[in-house]
């Protein structure tokens, strides 16, 4: 067999490769870390106005195959917004530089060819009931590691010493790697959060802002291209949740609970009063979350989009209504491999103070 | 049958109106309501789309913002469809479903707007989903239902009707592609010269807006070039060239310009492909990328691809339309 490999998607690399893992898959590339040199090489052989993310992934890909990978994995579907499309070109493109490689594509709109690529294609021929096995744990460790996600953007506005809640971060990812069996899995998961509370000195006397990042999801998950955004916010001293996450594609907890209404279901519902049907991506989820989170009584909202993304200029311009009706700041920022650092930090800070003032006044 | 004209319905004249118009301004006109198309688009036009629209919209979507508000003021409603698809399984962009609400959303003094929904692939709506929605939008103007049926019905025919006219047969395309049939008879070509054959490709809004695509019908017309454009080519080749594909290309417009593009590079009995492309449009950023490299890797057939957006100059554009119907006359010889 040939060694496979995968494009960088934030913290989601790690299921990545747990998954192939699991399926006996050892010989892997894994990509890196997307760099600037990787926007600038994806970027020049990129169609003109294509999305960000197509040109970070094919960026990573170029450099993974010259690290020696062959068989090349990536998700597909059909719906409103071009990522279905990110293979087919991707390949063209790959293909007249003259690179030697081939495609896997797990098209989730299809679960029968799904299982059957992870069984033909991706393993070495596994039962059935294997790969179902395997899907367990991975759906699993997954919670698992949005779970770390989300305790560390938390932790690390409140922290004392700087950049300790990262380590204790680090640490739980290998051991989320590391730890086998479905009954270990789901008990690693409970002793996370105290993990975190152990091990992190808190700063107890501040009451910090709380702001959530919505958006595309591609941007919101992965740092470099986000530039660090959450980590960003933390160090202002906020701190950060996202709804944004693999759930509102593949849910399995939705399929297998009837009676639990998810995170999805919840927004859609939100939503509906201003943008009734899907129009791709993640524009529903996006007023949906903006409204739920000022249910919750959170102090703002970051809507990052990457530069030409369809579903997201949809709901970027309906955005501003939601904001005024609902008395919820929301600050749109579009994001490609040339937005420059210090007008972002600016703009953050200038976002921020204006959340804090607005918290001082509603104070007194 | 006198019909009094009180209800004012407005319709834009943008995006999918180019392609749908028999069958929507048949219909309102059938239901004794009076249709208010907006002008063809002008400098004015242009100028408050830039001024009104998201800043990050394609140009054909912008100039939608234009022709909303060159009608808003004159008209009852106005009549924005939240476009789906029609396809089993493929989509259409999403600006289609959004704009209706976007529009709304932005601009709370616009007058009502009638917005149905319709989509086969991601809602499953058919024949009784269509059926539901000429009756609600029926009944905001007439009590009557028999008259929103011969409404419906006479829409349906013109439709139909349009599509007749405009779609040519293989057997007219293949006459046309071999021998010296023209199909534009507004040539007066030089003696013993057979004028060069082109195929324009676009999206609708594009090739028939003669403002937004400044004027390249008129163009080719005074170069004495013999042009097919896109929408008149037979949905069946069209859908060979797509099963060709090792991929579903399942945004449903862009197969009719891609399967053009492949249908003429692997016939080659053309002289050139022009394809026009919108700035921003993400669906065209797909399909231009694919076509370029289809006319790369079998280059018998030269492939020009021209991007249009609130900037592009005429100037610009003649020279390099001139110079490629130069290029295309010497490879003739």
């Amino acid at each position: 067999m040939m060694s496979i490999t995968y494009p960088h998607f934030g913290s989601l690399t790690y299921l990545f490769e747990i998954f192939l893992n699991e399926l006996g898959r050892y010989d892997i590339v894994k990509p890196k870390n997307p760099s600037r040199k990787t926007a600038i090489i994806g970027s020049r052989h990129s169609p003109e106005f294509i999305c960000t993310p197509f040109k970070i992934v094919l960026g990573t890909f170029m450099e993974s195959i010259e690290a020696g990978a062959y068989e090349l994995v990536m998700g597909g579907f059909q719906a409103h917004c071009r990522f279905g499309y990110y293979w087919p070109v991707l390949k063209m493109i790959l293909e007249d530089l003259g690179y030697d490689f081939r495609f896997i594509i797990l098209d989730q709109t299809n679960p029968v060819e799904f299982l059957r690529v992870l069984k033909n294609d991706v393993s070495d021929n596994l039962k059935l009931f294997q790969i179902l096995k395997t899907l367990r744990i991975v759906w699993n460790k997954f919670c698992c590691i949005e779970l770390v996600d989300k305790l560390l953007s938390r932790y690390r506005a409140v922290e004392f010493d700087k950049g300790s809640s990262e380590l204790v971060a680090e640490k739980a990812f290998k051991l989320i790697v590391e730890e086998k069996g479905i009954r270990n899995i789901k008990d690693l998961k409970k002793k996370l959060p105290g993990l975190f509370e152990k091990e992190v000195s808190k700063d107890t006397k501040v009451n910090p802002l709380k702001v959530a990042i919505i958006g595309e999801i591609y941007v919101v998950l992965e740092p470099s291209l986000n530039l660090e955004i959450h980590k960003r916010l933390n160090e202002l001293g906020v701190i950060v949740d996202t709804p944004v996450s693999l759930r509102n594609y593949v849910d399995f907890e939705g399929i297998f609970n009837p009676f639990k209404k998810s995170h999805k279901q919840i927004t859609l519902r939100k939503a509906k009063h201003y943008l009734e049907h899907s129009c791709g991506g993640d524009a529903q989820a996006s007023i949906g979350d903006t409204i739920l989170y000022k249910e919750k009584d959170w102090d703002g909202m970051v809507h990052l989009y990457p530069f030409t993304c369809m579903p997201e200029i949809i709901s970027k311009s309906i955005l501003p209504q939601i904001s005024k009706e609902h008395n919820m700041p929301v600050i749109s920022l579009t994001i490609d491999e040339q937005t420059g650092e210090a007008g972002f930090q600016t703009r953050l800070e200038a976002f921020v103070d204006l959340l804090e003032r607005k918290k001082e006044s509603n104070c007194k | 049958m006198v019909v009094k004209l009180t209800m004012k319905v407005g319709i834009p004249r943008a995006l999918l109106f180019y392609k749908f118009f028999p069958m929507w301004t048949t219909f309102f006109r059938e239901l004794g309501v009076k249709v208010i198309v907006s002008p063809n688009t002008t400098k004015q036009i242009k100028t408050e789309s830039v001024k009104h629209a998201p800043d990050e919209d394609c140009y054909s979507t912008k100039l939608y913002f234009g022709h909303v508000m060159a009608i808003k003021d004159e008209v009852d409603y106005l009549f924005i469809p939240r476009f789906g698809s029609s396809h089993k399984t493929n989509v259409s962009c999403p600006k289609f479903i959004g704009l209706a609400e976007v529009l709304q959303s932005m601009f709370p003094d616009l007058p009502p707007i009638i917005m149905p929904f319709y989509s086969t692939a991601k809602s499953g709506h058919g024949k009784r989903r269509l059926i539901y929605l000429i009756f609600s939008i029926g009944f905001k103007f007439t009590k009557n239902p028999f008259r929103i049926i011969k409404a419906a019905r006479r829409a349906y025919k013109e439709q139909k009707v349009h599509y007749e006219n405009l779609i040519l047969d293989e057997k007219t395309l293949h006459k046309w592609e071999q021998t010296e049939y023209l199909l534009n008879n507004f040539l007066s070509p030089e003696e013993g010269e057979r004028p060069i054959k082109i195929a324009l490709v676009g999206h609708s809004y594009v090739l028939n807006d003669d403002f937004a695509s400044l004027n390249i019908q008129q163009i080719l017309k005074e170069h004495g070039v013999d042009y097919i454009t896109s929408e008149q080519l037979p949905r069946s080749l069209v859908e060979k060239q797509m099963d060709k594909l090792d991929y579903n290309l399942y945004f449903d417009y862009e197969r009719e310009i891609l399967g053009t593009i492949m249908h003429f590079i692997e016939r080659k009995s053309i002289d050139g492909i022009i394809h026009l492309i919108i700035f921003s449009c993400g669906p065209d950023s797909i399909t231009g990328e694919m076509a370029a490299r289809y006319a790369q890797r079998d280059p018998s057939v030269p492939l020009l691809q021209l991007t249009f957006d609130e900037l592009t100059s005429e100037t610009g554009l003649e020279t390099r339309i001139e110079a490629f119907l130069d290029l295309s006359r010497r490879r003739k010889k």
